[in-house]
Formats: structure tokens, C-alpha cells, sequence
């Protein structure tokens, strides 16, 4: 007698969908040793051209105007950090909707969709993998501004700052779960993550303080993730505020990422559903 | 069957060859045709268009938002005792309107030959009896048109939302110097060209030398803040004379940071870089088309 492969998967069945996914994204990842890399180092040279500025507009590395809004005067860190966040932005972001793409460009989509698991698990595996891989960046790229810098990191910052960090990827996979379902629906998803990440770059303090935006433009940032995570990250680590005294920022964030998650899940499997229905699964 | 043969014979088309008008009137034909075809394929996408239009706004802001809080104004103390000018914005705009055409001559122009590969027409364009760096030419008229709309976009939001006070006096040299960098630059865009052909992830070379590039161009800071060996480094791009002489043009009282020839600067390296891109590109041609290079991703 031949055994269906349609059987109810379980969880431990699944948790290997979710492994297996994860070492294939990283085997792709080490396969491509110049982009991991560049990944690694370049982003810092995209924010150096804002630490030149600091020292042509204040001639120093404080800044009272700056003390005045943020409670620290120093911008380079306050810059380091920004950038270092938004680098999650960047691969979460544009990873998973590219990753579900690369799989059309490749043509495994069919077989991923047709494989007898949850899709939901699959979509897990990816969204750690870009997790891993964004951590594995964002901490190089910490580290090496650290040493170039001059910034102090000791464990006590970072354990925190990871745990926000955490909610920061769980409100992108929300998002990133709705770019994969446009991804697959509209094919092109590129446009609307570049829009959204225009979005996050202006209206979150990335670059300045939120306070420096004209109030509506403060409103939209507050819907943002990045926002509290950097608001949380920057007290933690620039004014040595502990985790509890942020008990605000830390409630929203968790709040924001329980609706893009729910909206991500909902989106995913509609559109899936649509594509399904209509064929064009593997269209490009 | 002769008969046949006779009226389905393949149409010859004698084409120009040589240094000679008619050819060179060809070759202005395709560099045209190639610009054309890019804006046909801009406007088949009108949301990516119009992104691509605010793009320069969006990525502008944040240097203007974070100098004025630093300084909690627009004007700089330490900018004006640099370089006799403490305005912030107007220095800001001067050096920010120049990175959209880095982004021409590295992505648009480097990335024409990878793009045409994607789309499966590069060997296609190949057969064509034109050059082919009428393909790289025709997208650099493409993105200099398309990056100058964007530019007149970033003014008008500049001038609308903080004001801009330049010497209208000075509009004509500096377009002249903007045309010389622009000659230099479509230079470095053909040598990438060329690089991508061969390198096939060549994004990081484009990324590496925008980030490279964006560091030694003193768009949002005065050249003299960077070290002594970067300061030198960045005389072989032509961003780095163009934007000094521009904002001598244009920024009242502005005191330019080196002072030096930007015109006979600006020539020498225009020359250099097309004479080197050229070379370069025809090297690079011969090479994948030995190796058949061509097809592969």
C-alpha cells in the first residue's frame, strides 16, 4: 500500500520545512561571497557623508542644538544607529518579496507551493533567513562603527537592544509578508517596497530626530516600527534609559506588530489563494 | 522554385561604414532610437516613474532636515569661516543636485548592456550593424533628460518649502561646467558599462563606486573636511572641481575650498576618462565575444 503524501504535517515536519529554508537561503547567501561582503561594509559608507556634515556644519562632534532635542549632543552615534536599524529596513524589506520572486526567476515557486506542508512555514524559514543574514550585517557593521567611532557596547546595552531588535524584524515580517503577497499576485513588488522604504527613510528618525518633522509628518512616523525601535534603541544606548522606563514606546511597537502580522498573514493567504485560482502562479 | 526564390529574396540593406557623415548620421539615429526605446519602457510603467521622479526629493531631505537641526538653522557658523557662505540649504541643494547624474553616469549608463541582457536583446543589439556604444550613449541621453526633470522638481520643492537665494548671474558658467562634468562622467559610465559585461553581479561595482564616489564629492560638506588623501583622490572625478565651481557661480560670497582651473580641470578629465572609457569598452567588447560571454548571467 502506498502512503499518502497528503497527511496532516507535524510540527515537527514542519520545523524542517522552516530549517531546511533557512539553510537553503544561507547556503544562497555563501554562495555569493562578494555580495555578503559588501553587505557587511559598504552601508557604512553610506552614512559616513552625514558624519562629514556634523563636522562641517558644528565643527566638532557635539552638537547643542542637537542636545537640546535628543538629551545627547553626539550625532555620530545617534547616526550610527540609525543606520545600523534601517539596514533591517533595507533586507527585510526588499529580501522577502525579491526571495519569493527569485523563486519564480528560478522555477521553483510551483514546487514550493506544491510541496505538502504549510506555506505559512515556508514563509517562516525565509523571513528568518533575511533575519539571520540582516543581524549577521547589522552587527559587523555595528561593530567596525564602534571601533572607527569610538562607541561603547558592552552586554548590558546590547541585550536589550537585541530584544528590541527583535521587535523591530516581527513588525517588518508584517510588512514583508504583504510585499511577498503582492509579489506573487502583481509580480513587481519592487516599486511599492521602494515607496514604503521611502516612507520609513522620511518619516522615521533615521537621519533626525522625529521632533524635527512637521507635526503630521510626526503622526505618520508614530504608525512606523522603526520609529520606536530606534526611539527605545537610541534612550538604551546614548542616555542609558533602562528597558522598563520605555514601557510606552515598547507597548506600541508590540502593537504595531501584532496588526502587520495579522495584515501580513491575511494578505499572503488571500493572494495566494487568488493566484492559485487564477494560474499565473508562475508567471514573471 | 526559382521564381520563388527570386521573390523572397532578403531585402539587402547597405549600411555606412567609416568615418564619414552618412555613418555618423546613422550612428546619431541609433543613440536616438536607444533613448527613445528607454522612455517608451519609463512610461509602460508610470508608477515606477513617477517614483523614480520624487526619488531626488526624498533622498535630499534628509541631509537639509538633519543640517538645520544640528545647527538649529540654517546657517552654519563653522560652514561660512570654511567657505564664506553659511547657508545650509543653498549648499545643500548646490552639491545634492549633482548626485542624481553620479547615479546617470553609474546606473544608468554602467547598467544599459546588463539591462538589455535581462531582457534577452543584448545579443540581438550585437548583430545590429551600429556601435554599440549607441546603446550606452542612448541611455545616457535618456537618464541626463530623465535625472534633469528631477532636478527641476527638487528646486521647486527647495525654493517652495525654504527658500533659495542664488545668483541667477552665475546660472550660465555653471551649466557650462555642468556640461564639462557631465562629458566626464558619461566617460566613467562607459568604463562601468564595460565591467558589467564582464562582471555579471556588477551592482556592487556600480554600489562601491556611487558609495566611493558620493564620499569624495563634497555635496553636503566643503572638500577640506576630508583627509588630505581623499581630498586628493577626488580630483580624478569631475565631481569634486564641478561642484566647487558651480558654487562659486552660484552661492554669493561662497570662497571656493581649492583654488584651481575648474574649466582646463574639468576638460583634461573629460578627455581623459572618454579616451579611457572608450578603450576600455572596446577591450571588454573583443573579450566577450571571444570568450562568448555574452549569454551568460
Amino acid at each position: 500500500m502506498t502512503q499518502s503524501i497528503y497527511e496532516p504535517s507535524s510540527l515537527r515536519g514542519n520545523l524542517f520545512v522552516v530549517w531546511d529554508e533557512l539553510v537553503k537561503n544561507m547556503k544562497f547567501l555563501m554562495a555569493y561571497p562578494v555580495i555578503f561582503i559588501f553587505w557587511a561594509l559598504f552601508p557604512i559608507l553610506w552614512f559616513i557623508p552625514f558624519i562629514l556634515q556634523g563636522q562641517a556644519f558644528v565643527g566638532g562632534l557635539q552638537s547643542a542644538n542637537f542636545a537640546q532635542i535628543t538629551g545627547s549632543g553626539e550625532y555620530i552615534p545617534f547616526i550610527v544607529i540609525g543606520a545600523v536599524l534601517n539596514s533591517y529596513v533595507n533586507t527585510l524589506l526588499y529580501g522577502m518579496g525579491e526571495n519569493i520572486r527569485r523563486e519564480a526567476y528560478q522555477g521553483t515557486l510551483d514546487y514550493v507551493f506544491a510541496a505538502p506542508c504549510n506555506k505559512a512555514y515556508v514563509l517562516i524559514g525565509k523571513a528568518l533567513s533575511e533575519s539571520v543574514s540582516s543581524t549577521i550585517f547589522a552587527a559587523s557593521q555595528l561593530t567596525i562603527s564602534a571601533l572607527l567611532f569610538g562607541m561603547n557596547l558592552t552586554l548590558g546595552v546590547l541585550l536589550p537592544v537585541f530584544f528590541i531588535v527583535i521587535l523591530l524584524i516581527l513588525g517588518l515580517y508584517g510588512l514583508s509578508l504583504v510585499l511577498a503577497a503582492f509579489s506573487l499576485m502583481y509580480k513587481q513588488s519592487h516599486d511599492v517596497s521602494e515607496t514604503i522604504g521611502y516612507i520609513f527613510y522620511v518619516f522615521s528618525p533615521v537621519r533626525y530626530p522625529i521632533e524635527s518633522l512637521p507635526t503630521g509628518a510626526q503622526i505618520i512616523g508614530k504608525l512606523i516600527p522603526l520609529t520606536y525601535a530606534l526611539i527605545i534603541v537610541r534612550a538604551i544606548m546614548l542616555l542609558g534609559t533602562s528597558l522598563s522606563a520605555m514601557y510606552w514606546e515598547i507597548f506600541a511597537l508590540i502593537i504595531i506588530d501584532v496588526v502587520f502580522l495579522l495584515a501580513g498573514f491575511y494578505m499572503f493567504n488571500w493572494m495566494e489563494t487568488k493566484t492559485k485560482k487564477s494560474g499565473t502562479m508562475s508567471h514573471h | 522554385m526559382e521564381k520563388n526564390k527570386e521573390k523572397y529574396r532578403l531585402r539587402e540593406v547597405k549600411c555606412p561604414t567609416g568615418v564619414n557623415w552618412t555613418n555618423l548620421r546613422a550612428e546619431l539615429s541609433a543613440i536616438w532610437q536607444s533613448n527613445i526605446k528607454a522612455w517608451k519602457i519609463d512610461f509602460a510603467y508610470p508608477v515606477s516613474f513617477i517614483r523614480q521622479l520624487i526619488s531626488p526629493i526624498v533622498f535630499m531631505l534628509p541631509y537639509i532636515l538633519y543640517g538645520l537641526v544640528l545647527i538649529g538653522g540654517r546657517y552654519s557658523e563653522n560652514l561660512a569661516q570654511l567657505v564664506g557662505t553659511g547657508d545650509v540649504v543653498a549648499f545643500i541643494f548646490t552639491g545634492y543636485i549633482m548626485m542624481g547624474f553620479i547615479g546617470t553616469a553609474v546606473w544608468a549608463m554602467g547598467f544599459s548592456m546588463r539591462r538589455e541582457q535581462w531582457f534577452g536583446t543584448l545579443e540581438a543589439i550585437y548583430v545590429t550593424p551600429a556601435s554599440r556604444l549607441g546603446q550606452v550613449l542612448g541611455m545616457a541621453l535618456h537618464s541626463t533628460v530623465h535625472q534633469g526633470v528631477g532636478t527641476i522638481m527638487q528646486f521647486i520643492f527647495i525654493y517652495a518649502t525654504f527658500g533659495l537665494a542664488l545668483n541667477v548671474s552665475g546660472i550660465l558658467p555653471a551649466l557650462a561646467i555642468f556640461a564639462l562634468m557631465m562629458f566626464a562622467l558619461y566617460g566613467f559610465g562607459i568604463v562601468i558599462a564595460a565591467l558589467s559585461l564582464i562582471l555579471k553581479e556588477g551592482w556592487i561595482v556600480s554600489d562601491s563606486f556611487y558609495s566611493i564616489m558620493t564620499i569624495l564629492s563634497p555635496v553636503a560638506y566643503p572638500l577640506i573636511v576630508l583627509p588630505t588623501l581623499a581630498q586628493q583622490a577626488s580630483y580624478i572625478f569631475p565631481t569634486a572641481p564641478a561642484l566647487i565651481g558651480i558654487r562659486t557661480f552660484l552661492i554669493q560670497n561662497y570662497v571656493p575650498e581649492v583654488v584651481s582651473n575648474v574649466f582646463l580641470h574639468l576638460i583634461i578629465l573629460s578627455a581623459a576618462w572618454i579616451l579611457f572609457g572608450v578603450l576600455v569598452f572596446h577591450l571588454t567588447d573583443k573579450y566577450v565575444r571571444k570568450r562568448g560571454m555574452l549569454k551568460k548571467f
